[in-house]
């Protein structure tokens, strides 16, 4: 979790509505009275250590300064790529190091920062034993490749992924929404999209009052 | 050859009729005959709320401490207080409990620092109208009283 | 694609769900029929979403643990023990030996109680009416212990970030060991009705075979995965809370058709009475955990899963030091499993649809979250 607080990244989304941001720009949209008032300061990046070992050796002499970092975090590995790579290194993880089950593929949203999703996918090797977490960092817009090439389960995750935080899989051979119905408006898993705010929206269009919550 | 007999003489059928069989005696019955026959709930049945009062004053146990509405994943607890002037202490005027919310996850009735809060046995929480549904204090400290049938 | 046994006839698309009995909820399977056989489908879902892990992202780590219980109603027990597990990671913290050794217990049977509500519909499906009753008192036996637990019987939250928030009643280990003594005849007396039955068997042999390599493919786990031979267990292959304690046996398949999802299932169950009753002989005396009051996680994440009774539910958790988590995303094993229907039901006939949507044993709670 590199920590890049950019200021222009609350910017990079014109068409949101601008009044919500002193509430969701920290990380928590109102949460009403339930108490949780975030700190002041900018909390500490992820304390991780390095990870070393055959795998980290292998990606790294394959893919050289395409790997961001190899850590863990609380005895779970990880590893930061670059966008492009992340299908190679799948495909390589699969064929070659056992890494043949995609559990889940799944986003983080972070509105300050330029590359506003961590988008991680969870690898696991039944062979091994061993778990793997795949990070990379995209921009609001972009386009990452699919995954559904290397692993065919991803095709749903995909979808979900696309469907709570608006990231088109390119090459992707159906991204619709999966949950949401075909008409919703905006994408509920991005922090600007506050409960209340939605939950207000629908009292006023269909029951004609204030919400009161 | 055995295969043969158990499927000339039907075996896997009579076999599974003797199952169902066993099972008609009467001593089996397990439906119960609701409302007739009341239900066993659990001690630590976890229905509706109910504000406990002092038996020996009649007076409310509740400190106005606003924990349980904290607690609560749906804020759907409100509670009123005043100062009392005299005693420098907050006193309860006002308490809303919204069970048409409520998933009774029993957040509120472990925060609440002097068992005030609770809830109980009763399970019979329903209503003709959205309103009956929220509850003000005096329901919640007399507890619901559902509709008796003779049966 | 001319077929000795099939008539020629145009494509016909036929709207299953979503209020059909068989698909256990609110699932919507398009189907697209050549006469009866399935030359395609698609599930239309999310009739029942929820947005679970947006709340999560509104609410303090404790008020979310109520939550979590509504994803797979059915094993809600397991979704909690997830959770607590997950959040427990996070803090770095683990739960006292009492604790541990409960949660098990209870977990167990509530994979006993899933294991039974599938059973029970699964065979209702298939046009067998007997065992639903039979498989429900059962149930019920298991949701009285739970009841008696925590007080409440279906959407429990039984369990607390940190141990458990209920000391264990008088006479809870005597009715556990009632149950398991009840319940081992029962698992035979189902299989009477049903392992031999040869509307059973002719319906279940060899109809939605998915092989282990196809499994793996997926992502498909839980008994669909034992079935297909591939002998994985989260319980084993990576023990939490305790599992490594205890003795049981992974039961496995050979072919992957749905018969055998139905056997591994059975033994499933024994299983589970083997290990809670190994548990419930070992209680430890000891403190049962005490719930932080204010639980602040440093900022990091976690990836947590446990052996769920559909498979593997994970739970991954980002904090950024505050009291809410800042992400929670759940890894539903239903989900993940549902995708793999397509490829089950593809050549296969109508009604092999619905024994097939039964062995997934799918929750649709989970599938939308």
């Amino acid at each position: 979790m590199a920590d890049e607080p950019k200021p222009e990244g609350g910017a990079a989304e014109p068409g949101k509505p601008a009044a919500e941001t002193p509430k969701a720009a920290p990380p928590k949209p109102a949460a009403a009275a339930a108490g949780g008032h975030t700190p002041p300061k900018p909390p500490a990046p992820m304390a991780s250590t390095p990870w070393e070992g055959e795998i980290p050796g292998q990606l790294k002499e394959r893919f050289g300064d395409q790997i961001r970092e190899c850590a863990a975090y609380l005895g779970q590995n990880f590893l930061a790529a670059k966008p492009d790579a992340v299908i190679p290194i799948l495909e390589f993880l699969k064929l070659e190091a056992d890494f043949d089950y995609l559990v889940d593929i799944t986003a983080v949203d972070y509105p300050k920062r330029a590359e506003r999703f961590d988008l991680i996918y969870i690898l696991y090797s039944f062979a091994r034993n061993e778990r793997l977490r795949l990070k990379t960092m995209i921009a609001d817009g972009a386009q990452p490749p699919t995954a559904v090439n290397v692993h065919v389960g991803a095709n749903w995750l995909e979808r979900e992924v696309f469907d709570m935080f608006g990231i088109q899989f390119a090459g992707h051979p159906d991204m619709r929404r999966i949950l949401m119905p075909e008409e919703w408006e905006g994408f509920p898993l991005r922090k600007e999209m506050s409960i209340i705010q939605q939950d207000d929206r629908w009292v006023k269009e269909n029951l004609g009052i204030e919400s009161g919550q | 050859m055995g295969k043969f007999f158990r499927t000339i003489f039907l075996v896997d059928l009579f076999q599974g009729l003797w199952v169902t069989f066993r099972n008609q005696n009467p001593k089996y019955i397990y439906t119960e005959q609701y409302p007739a026959e009341r239900p066993e709930v659990a001690e630590r049945y976890r229905g509706a709320p109910r504000l406990n009062i002092n038996p020996d004053n009649g007076e409310t146990l509740c400190i106005a401490c606003n924990l349980c509405a904290l607690a609560c994943p749906e804020t759907l607890i409100v509670v009123g207080s005043e100062r009392n002037e005299q005693t420098r202490r907050k006193e309860l005027t006002t308490f809303t409990y919204d069970l048409s919310r409520c998933m009774f996850c029993g957040l509120c009735e472990d925060a609440c620092p002097v068992d005030a809060l609770e809830l109980t046995q009763d399970f019979e929480l329903a209503s003709y109208t959205r309103d009956g549904a929220i509850w003000d204090r005096q329901m919640l400290e007399e507890g619901p009283k559902p509709t008796q049938y003779k049966c | 694609m001319p077929d000795a046994t099939f008539l020629d006839t145009t494509e016909l698309v036929l709207n299953m769900g979503p209020q059909h009995p068989s698909t256990h909820g609110v699932l919507r399977v398009i189907l697209k029929l050549d006469g009866e056989k399935v030359m395609g489908t698609e599930c239309v879902i999310g009739y029942l979403h929820r947005g679970v892990e947006k709340i999560g992202e509104n609410r303090t780590y404790q008020q979310f643990a109520p939550y979590v219980d509504r994803m797979d109603y059915v094993a809600a027990v397991s979704n909690g023990l997830g959770y607590c597990l997950a959040v427990e990671k996070l803090l770095n913290i683990e739960a006292p030996a009492r604790a541990q050794v409960t949660r098990i217990i209870l977990t167990e049977l509530n994979r006993i109680a899933s294991h039974l509500l599938w059973l029970g519909t699964h065979a209702l499906d298939i046009g067998a009416i007997t065992p639903v009753f039979y498989c429900f008192r059962e149930r019920e036996e298991v949701l009285k212990i739970f009841e008696n637990y925590c007080g409440a019987r279906l959407t429990t939250h039984a369990f607390r970030i940190g141990g458990l928030q209920y000391e264990l009643y008088d006479g809870f280990e005597e009715q556990v060991k009632a149950f398991c003594d009840m319940f081992l005849p029962k698992v035979d007396e189902y299989e009477e009705l049903l392992t031999n039955n040869r509307i059973w068997v002719a319906r279940l042999k060899g109809v939605g075979i998915l092989s282990g390599d196809e499994c793996k493919e997926f992502g498909v786990t839980g008994p669909v995965l034992r079935a297909a031979g591939v002998k994985w267990d989260l319980r084993r292959a990576q023990p939490y809370s305790g599992y490594e304690q205890y003795d049981f046996e992974i039961p496995t398949g050979e072919n992957g058709d749905t018969y055998d999802r139905y056997m591994v299932r059975m033994q499933e169950m024994r299983q589970s009475v083997r290990i809670i009753r190994q548990a419930v002989d070992k209680i430890p005396t000891g403190p049962i955990g005490k719930t932080p009051k204010v639980i602040k996680p440093a900022t990091g994440e976690v990836y947590v899963s446990i052996e769920a009774p559909k498979g593997e539910l994970g739970y991954f958790v980002v904090s950024d030091n505050s009291t809410q988590p800042y992400r929670v995303r759940v890894r539903p094993p239903s989900f993940v499993n549902l995708q793999a229907l397509d490829r089950m039901v593809r050549g296969g006939l109508v009604a092999d649809v619905v024994a097939i949507i039964g062995t997934l044993d799918i929750v649709l709670g989970e599938v939308d979250r």
